[in-house]
């Protein structure tokens, strides 16, 4: 699973580069929380597009994650890229106050999909495309929220596992504070991705590493060291998600159907 | 000679932006003295074109596109790659090699991907043929890709006497390893050192750069010596334009050292064929 992070950086900056220029954007945007997978992204960004084509908002829910916002700033300042705070409280919690729950991950998405609908509008007022920052442990497990902070136009982490990222983190000179952060999804204080998964990112990925990329079937997995309920949680966590990498399925009825047998490439004339 | 090698990106779909980017890599070589420029397959498309294959599809003999590239034939050798629709209706992945304003040859693609990320049997008919011609330069042959990874296909050309092995390419980079390149160009590299020094023959690989649909072709164009040297290299993933002399007495050379051009024995291999092939179907 070792990356040659030069030259994961270099296909990485060449992407959001190309893809930009291809629809002819200059500026891309993204939501900066202080982890590290964001932190990536605004600094691959900053590296493929000029740090003044960068925009970063930063938004918090209250108080409560206020070193993270910290740190988000921190690093904005330090990448020289554009950035802006905008607090969700008002907007969630009229809603909650309307429709009350004490669900922390009913709360939590609609979080999530707050920040989206502000980052697309952000997106139409300075003219530039989001940059999705979901990496490929987390896409494959379905751990984000569905049009929530899995929604963006292109997204340059999508094929790095969370381990992979790390790596990549130290190369880019990601601050360590950010990359030794345990790792959370942000929905509410306390909560970490690991806890909530119940496996650690190093078994997890090594797991996924070798279902997703090297096929091997899961008798072999469990015979080379690994539990086989965490092998099967990680697939049934696989096979429940899929529907959050899929475009919503069509019947198919007539005899060209969009997600079927009409097939066009994404990059048509460009 | 002089050959050039265009690791271009080209627009997808686009055929008029593509004709000028051919163009512009012809003006150039013209400079240089270049005979013969070769470009990607699919160069005049682009790659992942899907649906669009029937939107670009040109008849060889009729088409403005390909009628001015065999006017500008007139002053160096042109290798390009296209979709051609060959019966109405029926769609190739083609390479045409051009030269004296003329088309000396046009290959089909034979091997079309269709696993994984590739679907190329989806949207096009199979080629039938690996064929040697000659051209102003020597004998040569050509394949596209997926062609040369089949080295029964490079025996074809080894045994119909190519001394010049021209493969077009639109090979995408995957795998990640602690390396500075995809594990795949590795894999086109060892091919190429291997099909060269056993055929006696120059190999010439001219793969494309650029995103498709998320794809990245890796770049890394490269030419072979008959003795399975490394001559010259394109870039990995950056757009290049890679010119190299080479000496066609090599070709000679190689042979006499190694002559397993005079050895082979095509004879003993058909008719083991035969028998390999009339087993399986027993």
């Amino acid at each position: 699973m070792k990356i040659n992070e030069p030259f994961v950086e270099k296909i990485l900056t060449t992407f959001i580069n190309e893809e930009l220029s291809k629809f002819q954007y200059k500026k891309g945007i993204l939501g900066l929380s202080g982890g590290l997978d964001s932190s990536v992204c605004a600094s691959l960004a900053a590296k493929a597009l000029k740090p003044g084509n960068v925009f970063a908002l930063i938004m918090p829910y209250g108080k409560i994650f206020s070193d993270d916002v910290k740190e988000a700033q921190k690093l904005a300042q330090a990448l020289g890229i554009k950035f802006k705070i905008i607090d969700i409280t008002p907007m969630v919690d009229i809603y909650f106050s309307n429709h009350p729950t004490e669900d922390r991950i009913l709360k939590g998405n609609k979080m999530a999909r707050e920040r989206m609908s502000i980052l697309y509008d952000f997106s139409a007022r300075e003219k530039g495309l989001i940059l999705g920052t979901s990496n490929k442990t987390e896409l494959l497990l379905g751990y984000g929220t569905i049009h929530g902070d899995m929604a963006c136009a292109i997204n340059p982490l999508g094929d790095l596992y969370k381990t992979q990222l790390k790596q990549l983190a130290k190369h880019l000179g990601i601050p360590e504070k950010i990359r030794e952060k345990t790792p959370s999804a942000g929905l509410w204080a306390g909560q970490t991705d690991e806890k909530e998964i119940g496996l650690d990112y190093n078994k997890i990925d090594k797991i996924l590493f070798h279902l997703v990329d090297k096929r091997m079937p899961k008798k072999e997995i469990i015979a080379s060291g690994f539990k086989k309920t965490d092998v099967d949680k990680i697939i049934s966590l696989i096979k429940n998600s899929e529907f959050k990498r899929k475009l919503p399925i069509i019947p198919k009825i007539s005899v060209r159907t969009i997600g079927h047998d009409f097939l066009l490439p994404y990059d048509w004339g460009k | 000679m002089k050959v050039a090698l265009a690791q271009i990106s080209p627009h997808l779909g686009d055929l008029e932006k593509n004709f000028e980017l051919h163009i512009k890599y012809i003006k150039k070589a013209k400079k240089k003295n270049v005979d013969l420029l070769i470009f990607p397959e699919l160069s005049l498309t682009g790659y992942t074109l899907k649906d669009l294959v029937e939107e670009v599809a040109l008849p060889l003999e009729t088409n403005t596109f390909i009628n001015q590239l065999k006017t500008a034939s007139c002053d160096l050798s042109l290798v390009f790659g296209f979709v051609e629709e060959k019966e109405r209706g029926l769609y190739y992945n083609s390479a045409a090699f051009l030269a004296e304003g003329k088309i000396l040859h046009v290959h089909r693609k034979v091997f079309l991907p269709t696993f994984g990320m590739f679907e190329e049997g989806k949207f096009y008919a199979q080629g039938k043929n690996f064929h040697t011609f000659s051209t102003p330069f020597g004998n040569a042959g050509m394949m596209i890709c997926r062609d040369f990874l089949s080295y029964g296909a490079c025996y074809l050309l080894f045994a119909g006497d190519s001394e010049i092995i021209i493969v077009i390419s639109a090979a995408p980079g995957r795998g990640i390893t602690g390396k500075e390149s995809y594990e795949t160009s590795r894999m086109w590299e060892s091919m190429g050192e291997t099909i060269s020094r056993f055929s006696n023959a120059f190999l010439i690989y001219c793969n494309r750069v650029g995103f498709e649909d998320g794809k990245h072709f890796a770049g890394g164009s490269f030419i072979y010596s008959p003795l399975g040297q490394l001559v010259a290299k394109a870039s990995y993933l950056d757009k290049d334009f890679l010119i190299q002399e080479i000496n066609l007495n090599d070709i000679r050379e190689a042979r006499k050292k190694w002559p397993y051009k005079r050895d082979d024995k095509p004879e003993v291999i058909l008719e083991a064929l035969k028998r390999i092939i009339k087993n399986y179907e027993d």
